[in-house]
């Protein structure tokens, strides 16, 4: 614990001060794990500033007449080692004071005033700067439409108006919930960018109401709500409201209503939208919108809002629910707290709180925000450059140097000069320089997992297809789907009774003819003979052909294999023509894998070997099963797609070229493809069921283990790629 | 009616001073300050003064050939044209032919191009680096009558009343012949009498005396925003501000002044006649003394801070328990009775008699570190001093209570401008650009330095150093030089003394215990061998350092000069380098050797474990030229000017902290 000093050196500058709190200023009494704290709030501006009950009665001393010095004395007395020292008074009074809550009996130096406000717009500017993922664009005051909307609202801004939404939202669950499978199978065309228009105006709207909702709810409970405006989330624009009044409200459960309020009117508006949806004929417009809303109004709002690791909603909400205010930063305090203990072993630290479980709740969620922090620039900053490489790029060095050099700079600035490091800095620098170097050992030496991936299709290297050879009605069927077969197993027969009769009328001519060459023969009419022993002869021919196409009536496995395809069963009765197909015969020995990678990841393919790295391939009809497979054969780059399902347009993900080529389609950029087969698993290979051709595949490559930062290295590396010439 | 606008334009001008508020600056506007620092020096860089000193010096042929009042005549034209603020380079450069002029004519002393050229760097704003001896004062007043023309006013600073006094009389011919007035601020003098010297042209003073004046009427003024608004206040108490603003400064020793008595603020207080705590605080020295060192609290002897360990405060508890009973209400909260124990145990082990105090008629008198001088009406705050006279057991005086505090750094920067000169600065460059916004010029010797320095003499104990500067003295003794014996501390002092006149080694002392002999022994210090008289021996505290300047006669420049002997090492090298900068001033032979050892407060304190090593290292009494012991030592010197500077940092920042946020001025 840090030593804290009765005496301050500065204390003659305020001891004569005869201060009060401004007339407007209003203070509320809250409670955080069961400790007394008082709000000190300026309506006006909507600063704010939080006393313990001491501090709190200290500054409820100040009436104008009494004189600190007088005022501290009072204090002292009745609290003795628990009151402030002159220090903590005079920067208690500072604050205050500059937070335009108190006002002194001196006349205040304009040039004074003026810097503050100056202060407070630079300060603003700078948050802006560093903020520049959320960029906030003020606009109006809402309070006109705020105080139209909410007398509206009142009859239901209660318990049972919370009761009656809780059981609106669980009624239209209900009713959406059988209908899942419709439900999921539209997100592809909700997300697909014909309906990107749409979707942007349904956001706005939703989450306009969102807004509203925080909005209403504030007033309600008495809060003003000065400023509306737009936020810019990672260059997308979302609305906002300020509702910062809600934190002096004195009941943890109408702060929490506040935060929540965006999130029910928004999950009102999902519900009321998905009833329409359910309600309306398909295809529709109307269907369409309302399931955009119902898309954004919920997902968004579960996604977004509720997640307590972004300062949004959830973030408030958690905090007042664990009762432990201003959570984001005393976390981050905490942690450099435990650091400066446990790692550079400071004495006079003081830690951010006192009690044992606000502090485990602070490392808890400092860890989790921490590395939620890195996680989702990462990935936003991968997103964006994907999309828009050029801002991307800007934006994430910008959002970089906010988040990791600025700390870092700050840091170092305080190695260097820090003054309560002052006695050991050697030490504590050489403390930082050893666990940077451990970091970056750990990240630069140790092999992590190098997993690659790709999407395949399956193909077969023969087709597979087993056709009638003649025409006729299927009479039975010898196998059913899924059927395992050997080579020339009867799969279905047919009737072709037309067939029989001419096989029946060929024979008796047969007969006929005979006995007319017998006769001639018996006759001495060589000639005669001689010409129906050629009739015979074509009769016979002719014969042979009929019986061979009635033994084709037949069909049989033209291969070993799996039956696949139609399902036999279901073509008895019919008549099929000849060439019809009737199903497929599978041999998994002639499936494999078609794989298709980005020109930029061609470069390992070629440098290892095909036995130095494993491949797993995920069936989409089991994904569950990681079945492994080895790569055949590496094709050379080339443009043509070997699957329509490679494409954008076929729910692939390669981006194709408008020119259009008889072959099939174009890619924009040559892509590596590659030939896989799954490796047999199991003793008998007809037993497993290894997918059709034409199914998509998951592909995983584990490459040779590498340190994270080779890695990163290489992937930061390849996006650059092909964008900026290095 | 004269001394009434006398008064209001004093008051006018306070409070245009009290407006600005300087402020450190922070993050890139210090990058850009020094940037501009640099960007300015380019412009008066050393060669262009060099090239305007030159020009300069030829017009003195045609002006010394003026009549008196042909030269009187031509002054006060120039004086107009600056008065006027209708100066240019040509003019200054001829102001500065004609006070060159003057100084010939008045003093007798003809300032050399050199001087012209630092006395142009000075008119510029410059700091200006002279070795010790080289003839500031001079150049000093060349400079001054310029900067007075222009800017009204000029404070010029030296350390003490004594320097002050001195300059503003030896100078006086000068300035009054450039139609100025001067005048020397000095402790004793009433407040009407300031007045009347503040009302004048060139004044001379030290730092404390116009800070505190000019503190004071912030104090008066208090809460005044403007001079009209004020003149009823005014008329009303007919006592206006003493200090009509500040305008320029000139700083004399400006390391001293600017940067070492920069760690102390400047406090007026009053004493508190309300509580009497005098029982309190022998109580807490009685309970400090049942504490053991090592097991129940440690001593940070840099910082100067007692710390209490666990079982120290536990015991401390014990012993509040049973003091509680007694009814003083201050043993009940145990942090408070732990703060007044810390307090006695700092007293106790940081703050030694003979060293930082000294008891003078039963009170505890604070001892200048820097210029080994009383600071009679100093006292430490919060309570120390009243431990320190608790453990004394003197009469324990009542705590003061602070009216208004100003660090000197924010008073200079107060001053629009600022010059100064010194023989030690370039250590401190960096903190002059960053703090004072000033850049540093080095002027190069006029005369050759002739003064010897001998290579630094090491040893393992104190006393084996001591037998050493003994033998030192004596063997230099019966060659006929002069010597001069710099301790750190009254207590070395008085111990030397003791060992040379075992010896049987004549000689003198001077410390704060001896002060009122100080023009006295000076006087003599620089005599040697003549019939009837022996080399002197003046064994001095760092009283000797800083601006003293001592006169060698013929014997004693014959035998080879003054030398000069450092016992110990100071806590910064500029104090070592102006001490030792006694010796060879302006062309004299002189010598110079510094004493250490290894049981050294310096290394003691600031380099233990370096200290440790050394130790082990080394074998023998002597260490004389062993590299880690010259490491060691100057590695301590370093870390102690770099914790100095720290703590002149913190003062500062606090300072602007406080000005910025706190409610009114």
């Amino acid at each position: 614990m840090a030593e804290r000093p009765t005496f301050s050196p500065f204390w003659h500058r305020v001891r004569a001060m005869k201060p009060r709190l401004r007339p407007h200023v209003q203070i509320t009494r809250q409670f955080y794990r069961g400790r007394r704290w008082h709000v000190v709030r300026d309506p006006s501006s909507n600063q704010f500033y939080r006393l313990n009950p001491i501090a709190h009665e200290f500054v409820g001393l100040y009436d104008g007449h009494r004189t600190i010095e007088e005022i501290w004395k009072i204090v002292l007395e009745r609290h003795g080692d628990a009151a402030p020292t002159q220090g903590e008074a005079i920067q208690l009074i500072t604050q205050l004071y500059n937070a335009n809550l108190l006002a002194a009996d001196v006349a205040p130096e304009t040039e004074q005033l003026l810097r503050r406000g100056r202060e407070r717009v630079k300060q603003k500017a700078t948050q802006q700067a560093i903020g520049i993922m959320y960029f906030k664009v003020r606009m109006f005051n809402p309070d006109k439409y705020l105080a139209w909307v909410e007398p509206l609202l009142r009859p239901v801004l209660n318990r049972w108006g919370f009761i009656a939404w809780l059981a609106f939202v669980i009624y239209c669950l209900a009713q959406v919930l059988p209908e899942w499978g419709t439900l999921v199978s539209g997100f592809d065309s909700a997300i697909a960018p014909a309906n990107w228009g749409w979707l942007i105006v349904v956001f706005i709207v939703t989450k306009a109401i969102h807004e509203t909702g925080h909005g209403v709810i504030c007033k309600r409970f008495g809060g003003q709500v000065p400023e509306f405006g737009i936020m810019l989330l990672v260059l997308f624009p979302a609305p906002y409201v300020d509702a910062s009044a809600a934190w002096a409200l004195p009941s943890k459960w109408k702060r929490i209503a506040v935060g929540a309020g965006g999130m029910i009117f928004e999950l009102a508006v999902a519900g009321a939208a998905a009833l329409v949806w359910k309600s309306s004929a398909d295809g529709s417009l109307i269907r369409q919108i309302a399931y955009n809303a119902m898309f954004t109004a919920s997902l968004s709002t579960i996604l977004f809002n509720a997640n307590p690791l972004m300062r949004f909603d959830g973030y408030f909400i958690l905090s007042d629910l664990l009762e432990v205010p201003n959570l984001m930063q005393r976390s981050m305090k905490m942690l450099q707290h435990l650091w400066k203990v446990h790692v550079y072993r400071l004495k006079n630290e003081t830690p951010p709180t006192s009690s044992r479980s606000e502090a485990a709740i602070l490392i808890l969620y400092g860890i989790g925000a921490l590395i939620y922090r890195v996680f989702l620039f990462i990935s936003i900053t991968l997103m964006v450059m994907g999309r828009l490489f050029a801002l991307g790029l800007v934006l994430a060095i910008w959002t970089g140097a906010m988040w990791f050099v600025l700390p870092v700079g700050k840091f170092v600035h305080w190695l260097a000069t820090g003054n309560n490091i002052a006695d050991c800095r050697p030490r504590v620098i050489a403390i930082s320089l050893a666990s940077f170097a451990i970091g970056l050992g750990a990240l630069g030496m140790i092999p992590f997992p190098d997993h690659r991936r790709a999407s395949g299709v399956i193909e077969s290297v023969e087709d597979p297809g087993v056709f009638f050879s003649t025409a006729g009605f299927v009479e039975t069927a010898h196998v059913r789907l899924g059927d395992i077969v050997r080579e020339g197993d009867p799969l279905l027969t047919c009737t072709n009774d037309q067939m029989v009769s001419q096989l029946a009328q060929v024979a008796a001519r047969i007969t006929e003819t005979q006995a007319v060459e017998q006769r001639a023969m018996g006759n001495d009419r060589y000639a005669e003979a001689q010409i129906a022993r050629e009739r015979l002869h074509a009769l016979h021919e002719q014969e042979a052909y009929l019986r061979e196409r009635l033994d084709n009536l037949v069909v049989r496995a033209p291969r070993d294999g799996r039956v696949v395809g139609q399902d036999p069963e279901q073509l008895v009765g019919r008549y099929v023509e000849q060439g019809a197909a009737a199903c497929q015969v599978i041999d998994p020995a002639d499936l494999r894998i078609v794989a298709l990678l980005d020109q930029h990841e061609a470069a390992w393919p070629m440098e290892l070997g095909i036995e130095d790295f494993q491949t797993e391939a995920r069936l989409l009809s089991r994904v569950q099963d990681a079945l492994p497979a080895e790569v055949e054969s590496i094709v050379a780059l080339q443009r043509e797609l070997p699957h329509a399902s490679f494409s954008a347009q076929g729910g692939g993900q390669i981006e194709t070229s408008q020119e259009q080529q008889q072959s099939g389609m174009l890619a924009k950029e040559p892509q590596l493809k590659m030939y896989l087969r799954l490796a047999s698993t199991g003793d008998d290979d007809l037993g497993q069921w290894l997918g059709l051709p034409g199914e998509r595949v998951k592909l995983r490559f584990a490459l040779p283990d590498k340190p994270l930062l080779v890695q990163w290295i290489d992937r930061l590396h390849k996006l650059v790629q092909g964008k900026v010439n290095i | 009616m004269t001394q009434a606008l006398t008064r209001y334009h004093a008051l006018h001008e306070a409070v245009r001073s009290r407006r600005r508020k300087p402020e450190v600056p922070k993050g890139l506007d210090a990058l850009a300050t020094k940037a501009l620092v640099k960007a300015r020096n380019l412009r008066a860089r050393p060669a262009w003064l060099m090239a305007q000193a030159k020009l300069s010096d030829q017009l003195s042929p045609t002006i010394r050939g003026l009549a008196e009042a042909a030269l009187d005549e031509q002054i006060r034209e120039v004086r107009d044209r600056f008065v006027r603020g209708r100066e240019d380079e040509a003019l200054v450069r001829r102001a500065l032919a004609l006070t060159r002029e003057v100084a010939r004519r008045t003093t007798g002393e003809e300032p050399f191009l050199v001087q012209l050229k630092a006395a142009l760097a000075l008119y510029h704003g410059r700091i200006v680096e002279m070795l010790t001896g080289e003839g500031k004062t001079l150049t000093g007043s060349i400079a001054a009558p310029l900067i007075a023309w222009k800017h009204k006013h000029l404070h010029v600073l030296t350390v003490n009343d004594y320097l002050a006094a001195r300059d503003a009389e030896s100078r006086k011919p000068i300035y009054e012949r450039c139609l100025l007035q001067v005048g020397a601020i000095q402790q004793e003098m009433d407040s009407a009498a300031r007045f009347d010297v503040y009302a004048r042209q060139v004044i001379y003073g030290t730092p404390k005396q116009m800070t505190a004046d000019y503190l004071r009427d912030q104090i008066r003024m208090g809460q005044m925003l403007s001079a009209w608004a004020g003149r009823q206040q005014l008329m009303r108490s007919g006592a206006g501000p003493l200090v009509p603003g500040l305008q320029a400064c000139m700083v004399d020793e400006a390391d001293a002044v600017l940067i070492d008595e920069g760690v102390v603020p400047l406090i007026i207080a009053r004493s508190r006649q309300e509580d009497e705590m005098s029982e309190v605080y022998r109580t807490a020295t009685a309970l400090a003394a049942k504490l053991d060192e090592g097991p129940d609290y440690t001593i940070d002897h840099v910082k100067r801070k007692a710390e209490l360990k666990r079982r120290g405060e536990h015991r401390l508890e014990q012993m509040f328990d049973e003091l509680a009973s007694t009814g003083e209400p201050i043993w009940r909260a145990a942090r408070r009775g732990e703060e007044l124990v810390r307090q006695a145990l700092t007293a106790r082990h940081c703050y030694r008699h003979g060293q930082h105090y000294h008891i003078v008629d039963g009170q505890v008198v604070i001892v200048d570190e820097y210029t080994g001088r009383f600071l009679p009406d100093r006292s430490w705050e919060h309570g120390l001093h009243q431990s320190v006279e608790a453990k004394e057991d003197v009469t324990i005086t009542a705590d003061r209570e602070t009216l208004a505090r100003m660090s000197f750094q924010r008073f200079f920067r107060s001053y629009p401008f600022l010059c100064g000169m010194t023989g030690t600065v370039a250590d401190a460059t960096g903190e002059m650009e960053k703090v004072y916004a000033r850049p540093v010029i080095v002027i190069p010797t006029n005369r050759p330095l002739i003064r010897v320095e001998m290579p630094l003499r090491a040893f393992r104990t104190a006393e084996a150093k001591w037998n050493a500067i003994i033998d030192s003295i004596a063997e230099l003794h019966e060659e006929g030089r002069p010597m001069l014996v710099g301790t750190r501390s009254i207590e070395a002092s008085e111990f030397l003394a003791e060992r040379l006149s075992n010896r049987g080694l004549p000689h003198t002392v001077l410390n704060a215990l001896h002060d009122e002999e100080e023009a006295d022994l000076i006087a003599h210090a620089g005599h040697g061998r003549s019939e009837g008289r022996e080399p002197a021996i003046t064994v001095a505290t760092n009283m000797a350092g800083r601006g003293t300047d001592i006169l060698l006669d013929d014997a004693a420049r014959k035998a080879g000069g003054l030398h000069v002997i450092l016992t110990e090492m100071h806590g910064a090298k500029r104090i070592d380098r102006q001490f030792i900068g006694r010796a060879g001033r302006q062309g004299d032979p002189g010598s110079a050797q510094t004493f250490v050892s290894l049981e050294d407060e310096l290394v003691r304190q600031h380099a233990k474990e370096l200290r440790a090593v050394a130790l082990r290292m080394t074998k023998g009494e002597e260490l004389t030229g062993k590299p880690i012991v010259t490491r060691l030592f100057r590695e301590a010197q370093r870390r102690s000017e770099a914790f100095a500077r720290r703590g002149r940092e913190s003062v500062l920042k606090q300072d602007d902290w406080m000005e910025k946020y706190l409610p009114g001025a």
